[in-house]
């Protein structure tokens, strides 16, 4: 017996646990109707296809009639295939550095190769765009993503410039976001080939903010104990509040997920065997060893229970009324491109509401504007918290930044001391 | 020899470069202890080097009432009765020592690690080196191969030299590459050896963390007494170091299963130790 169990045994009791969640089946039949309704190129498309960043304004392309596809979940399923690594050193060999964005150089390098896990949802390449449209508030790397694919395919490149480590999200950041994206519908009609209405852009917001706040819902629900489903868990199920944001289809799936959970939070159903220990994870996933971290994770009883990434699928600021500011206001009201200060005080309320032990950070070895690690955040919440943090050293994609065994060791080490505490009665 | 009815415990710490054991009796003195070379078949490594230690300590495995293991391959030793981080082990090692709260460095093989210490004995948060400099302790191994010297040879040019050469990459196998570069470029043996020390010590000092006394243990302590002189220049703060420091997580392990043993009465101790 290790401390870990001598400090957990008995804990617990009444818990239940069940990994698979059912609506995971549901969630790859919406998945792949997503998919699917892009078509072939040369198929006689019904639909002009825009590409857009993972919080670009998304909402205005359905209302204009797109078919949105969002390059960075195809960088994400290149990572959770852990195919990157063999695409990586093709968009090397073109000059893109090994120290940027490993979605960039995965997706181009697996374009280069005229490769796709999409394959398996009948396409044979990632839909050609007519139009890609970012918005910077992320990081610099998407434009230049999506330069890459405006040069090659000869389209348009548009986008938003956003500010970045907003301490407050004033009413005149929100009106430069507003007039860049009226900005861009003149091209975006031009390629649509059809005027904005808005009553369907109110309606695709509306869609969007539904999506959101049944997202947030399922996500609320791991703040109870033992948690029904894991950031793990999530990073999956999030899926179509990426790609269906101001759809009904995302609607539809979280209905039922959010039932799913409720009942198993009801039966007391956890997603780890008796749950012992919650923690938080802040900073990307790292997809290729999202398996092996969650089996390393529930070894030890512990439940990574919450998660700025998928938190950062919540838009609560979206209003169909004001339909063109509510969502400029939403890409800024981000966890992203706000501020160490305004950060860390959403770290603190996220750690109270989800009443974790612990946080993870994910130092990302190629996604600095997603790391939160290199201003000394870690050392500062966990002394205004009192409660301890964890670096993992890894990457989003680039597994060859990530030590398996120097990441197991640094997690044993955790949880052991986590263990230590509760046997010594230390409470924060 | 020892008195049949002792109660004694062994404590085993399977590292990369070496695999150590430490026997200790009730009261957690210790009454043997002996270190291998690590090869690799790190289960017979960690059985022989229980066996010499009992030798040493004049003890049956019969007698044993538990065996801590720690370690990178803490889990090839299937006879365990508990498994204990590295973090753990040394900080209960190295208390057992000095008797009270410190920042214990402990400098491995694989690894180097920040350790804060409570007034209990209990490891309080531990940080490790950056992913690129790990195999630090072993990257001195590789630099005794190039410099055709064996390690204690290493650590006796190193001393001799008035300065190091500088081997600043982050990264232990980047720094292997400059070792070779300095040695083209014609620098003199004790300087290599002495960069490779210095260069440690920085991977060391970038962790941070350092809070009054500053005590240091682990393999890299005792066969390279150079790496602490440089790190405590660098830190600007005094460096004590744990007696016998390669044995303090194989120490550590013998005294925490020793504590948990279900006969052991050994008051303070185990109220000291969890």
């Amino acid at each position: 017996m290790n401390p870990i169990q001598r400090a957990t045994a008995g804990d617990a009791a009444g818990h239940h646990a069940q990994s698979e969640i059912r609506s995971a089946a549901l969630l790859r039949q919406v998945m792949a109707e997503y998919y699917r309704e892009f078509g072939e190129p040369g198929d006689g498309r019904a639909a002009p296809v825009a590409w857009c960043t993972s919080v670009g304004p998304a909402e205005l392309l359905r209302a204009l009639g797109f078919r949105v596809f969002f390059p960075e979940n195809h960088g994400a399923m290149l990572g959770a295939a852990r195919t990157a690594n063999r695409y990586m050193p093709l968009a090397h060999g073109q000059g893109y550095s090994p120290d940027i964005c490993s979605y960039l150089t995965s997706d181009i390098g697996a374009c280069l190769a005229g490769e796709t896990p999409l394959s398996s949802f009948g396409l044979s390449a990632t839909p050609r765009p007519d139009v890609l449209v970012f918005n910077t508030n992320q990081c610099r790397d998407v434009r230049e993503w999506f330069e890459w694919y405006g040069r090659r395919w000869n389209v348009p490149v548009i986008g938003v410039r956003s500010p970045r480590s907003l301490e407050t999200v004033t009413d005149d950041d929100v009106d430069a976001i507003a007039k860049q994206i009226l900005l861009l519908i003149p091209t975006l009609e031009a390629v649509a080939g059809t005027r904005l209405d808005g009553a369907r852009l109110a309606e695709a917001v509306r869609l969007s903010r539904e999506c959101s706040d049944l997202w947030e819902a399922c996500l609320y629900t791991a703040s109870r104990r033992p948690a029904p489903f894991t950031f793990f868990d999530a990073t999956i199920h999030m899926g179509p509040a990426v790609v269906l944001r101001g759809a009904e289809a995302a609607c539809r799936y979280y209905r039922v997920l959010l039932a799913e959970l409720e009942e198993r939070v009801g039966q007391r159903i956890g997603a780890v065997p008796s749950e012992a220990f919650r923690l938080y994870w802040e900073g990307m996933p790292i997809w290729g060893r999202l398996r092996s971290l969650s089996t390393l994770f529930t070894g030890f009883r512990t439940s990574v229970v919450a998660s700025t990434y998928c938190n950062s699928w919540i838009f609560a600021d979206l209003d169909p009324a004001d339909p063109i500011r509510s969502m400029a206001r939403s890409s800024l009201e981000l966890f992203i491109v706000r501020s160490e200060g305004a950060k860390e005080a959403y770290i603190a309320r996220m750690v109270r509401l989800y009443d974790v032990d612990g946080i993870v950070f994910h130092d990302c070895r190629t996604c600095p504007n997603n790391t939160n690690t290199r201003y000394g955040m870690p050392r500062r919440l966990g002394e205004r918290l009192g409660i301890p943090t964890l670096v993992l050293e890894g990457d989003v994609n680039d597994l060859r930044c990530f030590s398996d065994e120097q990441s197991r060791t640094n997690v044993e080490g955790f949880i052991e001391q986590l263990a230590d505490a509760r046997l010594s009665g230390v409470s924060r | 020899m020892p008195d049949k009815t002792i109660l004694a415990a062994a404590g085993v710490d399977v590292g990369t470069e070496y695999v150590k054991a430490v026997v200790v009796a009730e009261d957690g003195h210790v009454l043997g202890r002996a270190v291998l070379p690590a090869r690799g078949y790190f289960q017979a490594c960690a059985y022989e080097v229980l066996a010499a230690a009992l030798d040493d300590a004049q003890v049956a495995e019969a007698d044993l009432s538990a065996i801590g293991a720690t370690g990178f391959a803490m889990n090839s030793l299937p006879r365990a009765t508990l498994t204990a981080t590295e973090a753990s082990c040394h900080a209960v090692g190295a208390f057992h020592h000095f008797g009270r709260p410190m920042t214990l460095v402990d400098i491995g093989g694989r690894d180097a690690r920040v350790i804060h210490v409570d007034e209990a004995g209990h490891r309080v948060d531990s940080c490790g080196v950056r992913r690129c400099a790990t195999g630090l302790g072993n990257f001195l191994m590789f630099a005794a191969r190039h410099l055709d010297v064996s390690s204690s040879r290493l650590q006796e040019l190193a001393a001799a030299a008035e300065r190091g050469v500088p081997v600043t990459s982050y990264c232990s196998v980047f720094s292997a590459s400059e070792v070779l570069e300095r040695l083209r470029d014609g620098a003199g043996l004790e300087e290599v050896a002495r960069g490779c020390m210095d260069s440690i010590a920085e991977r060391i000092v970038e962790i941070g963390g350092f809070r009054d006394p500053l005590v240091a243990c682990g393999g890299v302590v005792e066969y390279f007494p150079s790496v602490v002189e440089a790190f405590q220049e660098l830190a600007g703060m005094p460096v004590h170091t744990v007696p016998e420091p390669i044995y303090t997580g194989a120490l550590g392990a013998a005294l925490k299963v020793l504590a948990m043993s279900p006969s052991h009465d050994a008051g303070a101790l185990k109220e000291q130790i969890r």
